[in-house]
Order: C-alpha cells, then structure tokens, then sequence
C-alpha cells in the first residue's frame, strides 16, 4: 500500500489542510469557552440547596451523557430549524459542542468544588462572609487550581469531537481529509495527515495542561485524565 | 434588652439539639459574663463542640433559647452573618485558607467583611502577627509553617475582626506537645485582655490561670460546673472524677 502512498497530492491539499487545522483550532476554542459557560452555570445549580434547581442540572447532564455527540449534532441540526431557527452549520457546531462538553466541565467543577475540605467553608462562615464572598475568596482560588488539568484533559476530548462537525459540512479539519479521500480516491492519505494534525493538536494541548499543573504547583501525577 | 432577666454575652436557655434521634445536647442552661473565660471539659463525644458551635450557627439549635450578644439565635430580626464577624472561631485543625499567606489570612475578612481600608488592615494585621510571635513569618503560607504557627496565625486570624467573644474547639490537641505551650501562651494573653472566652481544652494549666470557671460535660448534658480549683481538686461527681482520673494519668 505503502509503495502508491502520494506525499505529492497532500502537499498539494496542504493549504485546505491548513484552513481546516485553523478552523478546528478556533471552533474548539470557542466551543470550549461555550462549555466553560454552561459548566459553571449547572455546577452552580447542582450545588444549591433548592432541589429544582439540583435535579434540572443532573438531568441535563444525564441526558448528555447518556446519547451519543452525533446524535445530539443531529438532533440541533435538524431541530433548530424546526422551531424556526435557522443557523450556519458552524454556529449549529459550535452549540452541540459547548452543550455537550459544558456537562463534562460542570462535573469537573462540581468535584473541584466538592474537593476543597469543609474546614475551608466552616472558616469562612465563622468569620462573617457571605456565600458569595466564600466561593470567591476562599473555594473558588483553591477549587481552580484543582480543576484545571482535568479541564485540559476535556479539551482534548473536545477537539477530537470536534472532527464530527464534518458531517453538517463545517470545513474543518477532518473534513479536508474527507475532501481528499473522495476527490482523489485517497483515503489513506486524507485521514493519516488529519491524524497527523489531531496528534500536533493533542501534544500543544498536553504540553499546555503540563506547564500549567507546574506553573500551579500540582503533581504532575494528578494531571491525568 | 426588652427582656427583664438578666443576659449575659452568652446565654444558652433550656437548649436542646439533636442529630437525628441523638439528643446531642439535653436542655443546656448556661451564661457567660462578659470578660468571663470559661472552659468547657468531658469525654469524646460528649457535645463539647456542637455546644460552641452553636454559638456562631455553625450547627443550628433545635429548641431553647441562645442569645449571644443580646441577640436571639433564629430570631428572624438577627442578622446571623453580622453576628458571626463580632465571634472568633479557632479550630482543632486550624483551617487557614492555604492559598493566602499568614498576613493575608489575617487581613482577608477585615478587608471583605469589616471594609476596613487595605492599608489599615495590613498595618493591623502586621501588629497582631508580631503580637503571636510570628513577625517574621507574615508572608509565609500556611503549608510553610509549623502546627503551632499555624494556630497562632489563625487566632490572629480572629483578633483581626475586633471581636467580642472568642470560641476555642480543643486549639491545641492536634499540636506536637513542645507547640502546645506557645499557643496556650497567646490564648491567656488574650483573655488577660479580657476576652469573653469559651475554650474547649484538657489544658488544665490553662484552666486554672485564666478560666473563672469549668464547665464539665458528659453525654450532651452540663453535669458540673464550678470554678478550676474546686473542679480539679474537688469534683463532685462520680463521672466528673471517671474523667479527671483518666487525663491525669497522662
Ligand atoms: N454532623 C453530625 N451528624 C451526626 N452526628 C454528629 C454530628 N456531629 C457530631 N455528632 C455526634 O454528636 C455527638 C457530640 O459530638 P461533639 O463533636 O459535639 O462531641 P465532642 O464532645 O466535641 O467530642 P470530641 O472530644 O471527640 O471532639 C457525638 O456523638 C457525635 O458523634
Ligand atoms: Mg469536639
């Protein structure tokens, strides 16, 4: 197989290979941001007292955890419209992933939180603070800390969902590899050089997710994800 | 206030509290004077902690009266969260906020609770670290600092608020026995300054210099109480001597 594998065709596709590495980068980027937002707000439901507020967040996260990301992306994807809103592919993208990644996070947060011991809470307590003043002075700071390797770890899982977008047409990255593999009838080459890119991708990633656990001060033992 | 009988600082009324089915305390009647040092005694599981803890709300009473400062616990008219800045609390296991240095821990509630001006509350800060012995520790953290330290920090963690009563749950059982006496030396100076005092402590010697009175408990219930020396030297219950016995021999 090795002996028709043609460099020359994925030179010549390396521009398209380029936007869609652009594109993926910056789709995640925002998509993760999207997910920060949603992880915070249901991590905050899910740690009030008020049980509507509790049993809404954990089945918003069952019901994303339990289905597959594709049919979620499908599920946006042809039911937006339905109710009249019609979006680009990318933002409809950008929604399924943010939606999706965002119970993930809501659950790194909520152990972050949950981790930070109950002597903190009491001492806050004793000394006057408000909820508010709590969470933000005392467990906030410590909870961060905790959160983040395992936030990176979810990053990277988001990125590679990403490579799903392909199938409502977002040009990204795995869709370049689609591209080449049905113009050319070279699938080899299409999908080695887009793994080639999520590998690139994933290293940055974990070598961020290093630097901050020493910038932070943490085992790089408990990094893993 | 409104109220004919006399209040003291703390004034617990009849209180009762239970966990579940575990009446944790049973129908505690008991009033502490302002200035007044008193230090509450008995064996594991006695109620000793969920009787000061009380205090601030940390756990909150079942029936009975509490009031603290003049103002009733539960009352909707009490504003718990002001309250609880005119009440220091140290713990057995410190609790400093590991990510905020020595000073930092001081000044933190002063600056976010009290709006005391930065400056002003760093300047305090400073002098009631040098106060506790650690003038040269201010921007140490916690992790940085001995058990000893650490609870000294955290008293003057409370001394920062300006309070008016000060609880102490067992400050010096988690520490090494050659830190004990260094924090047990702050814990008079303070109540030589005449500190409304509650401290839960085996430290007889501690009881004996500064406590006006001993207050002895077992299985939720005040069961004696008197001043130090009739206490120690003449405890007048047979559970009351069971324990003394029992933390003499060490
Ligand atoms: N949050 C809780 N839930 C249920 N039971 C509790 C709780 N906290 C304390 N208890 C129980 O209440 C009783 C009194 O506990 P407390 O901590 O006040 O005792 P203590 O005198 O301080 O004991 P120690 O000397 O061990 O600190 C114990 O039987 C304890 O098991
Ligand atoms: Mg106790």
């Amino acid at each position: 197989m090795l002996e028709n594998f043609s460099f020359r065709t994925i030179i010549e596709y390396l521009p398209l290979f380029g936007q869609g590495l652009i594109t993926t980068v910056w789709l995640s980027a925002l998509s993760f941001a999207g997910a920060l937002a949603v992880g915070i707000v249901l991590a905050a439901m899910n740690l009030q007292r008020g049980r509507l507020f509790r049993i809404a967040a954990k089945a918003y996260i069952d019901a994303v955890r339990a289905t597959p990301l594709l049919a979620q992306l499908y599920f946006l994807y042809f039911g937006l419209p339905r109710l009249g809103l019609v979006l680009p592919e990318l933002v409809v993208g950008i929604i399924a992933l943010s939606l999706n990644s965002g119970a993930y996070v809501a659950e790194i947060i909520r152990a972050g939180i949950l981790s930070i011991p109950r002597g903190q809470v009491e001492a806050g307590v004793a000394s006057g603070m408000t909820y508010v003043q709590r969470m933000r002075l005392v467990i906030l700071p410590q909870a961060f800390k905790v959160t983040i390797p395992p936030l990176l770890g979810q990053a990277i899982v988001l990125v590679k969902d990403s490579a799903l977008l392909s199938l409502i047409s977002v040009s990204e990255l795995t869709r370049a590899g689609q591209l080449l593999a049905s113009d050319r009838f070279m699938p080899a080459e299409g999908f080695i050089t887009i793994a080639a890119f999520y590998l690139l991708l994933y290293y940055g990633l974990k070598g961020l997710a290093a630097l901050s656990s020493r910038w932070l001060g943490l085992q790089p033992a408990r990094s893993s994800t | 206030m409104t109220n004919a009988t006399k209040t003291g600082m703390i004034d617990f009324r009849g209180v009762n509290k239970w966990f579940g089915s575990l009446n944790v305390l049973k129908d505690i009647t008991l009033s502490v004077e302002p200035r007044e040092v008193v230090v509450v005694c008995g064996p594991s599981g006695s109620g000793k902690s969920t009787l000061i803890r009380c205090i601030n709300g940390l756990e909150a009473i079942k029936d009975g009266d509490l009031v603290v400062d003049g103002q009733r616990l539960g009352d909707p008219a009490t504003n718990m969260t002001q309250l609880r800045t005119e009440i220091g609390f140290v713990f057995q296991s410190f609790n400093l906020y590991p990510h905020k240095t020595a000073l930092e821990n001081v000044t933190l509630a002063p600056i976010h609770v009290r709006k005391i001006p930065r400056a002003e509350a760093e300047q305090a800060g400073r002098d009631l670290l040098a106060k506790v012995g650690l003038a040269d520790k201010i921007n140490a953290y916690p992790s940085q600092l001995s058990g000893g330290q650490q609870q000294r920090v955290a008293i003057a963690r409370c001394l920062g608020m300006r309070p008016k009563i000060m609880l102490f749950d067992e400050p010096t059982s988690a520490l090494d026995p050659e830190m004990i006496s260094e924090v047990l030396d702050v814990m008079v100076a303070v109540a030589e300054e005449g500190m409304t005092m509650m401290v839960v402590t085996h430290e007889m010697g501690f009881a004996r210099k500064v406590a006006q009175r001993v207050v002895f408990m077992d299985a939720g219930a005040i069961v004696e109480s008197g001043t130090p020396e009739e206490f120690f030297s003449a405890p007048k219950t047979d559970r009351s001597r069971a324990f003394l016995s029992k933390i003499l021999r060490h």
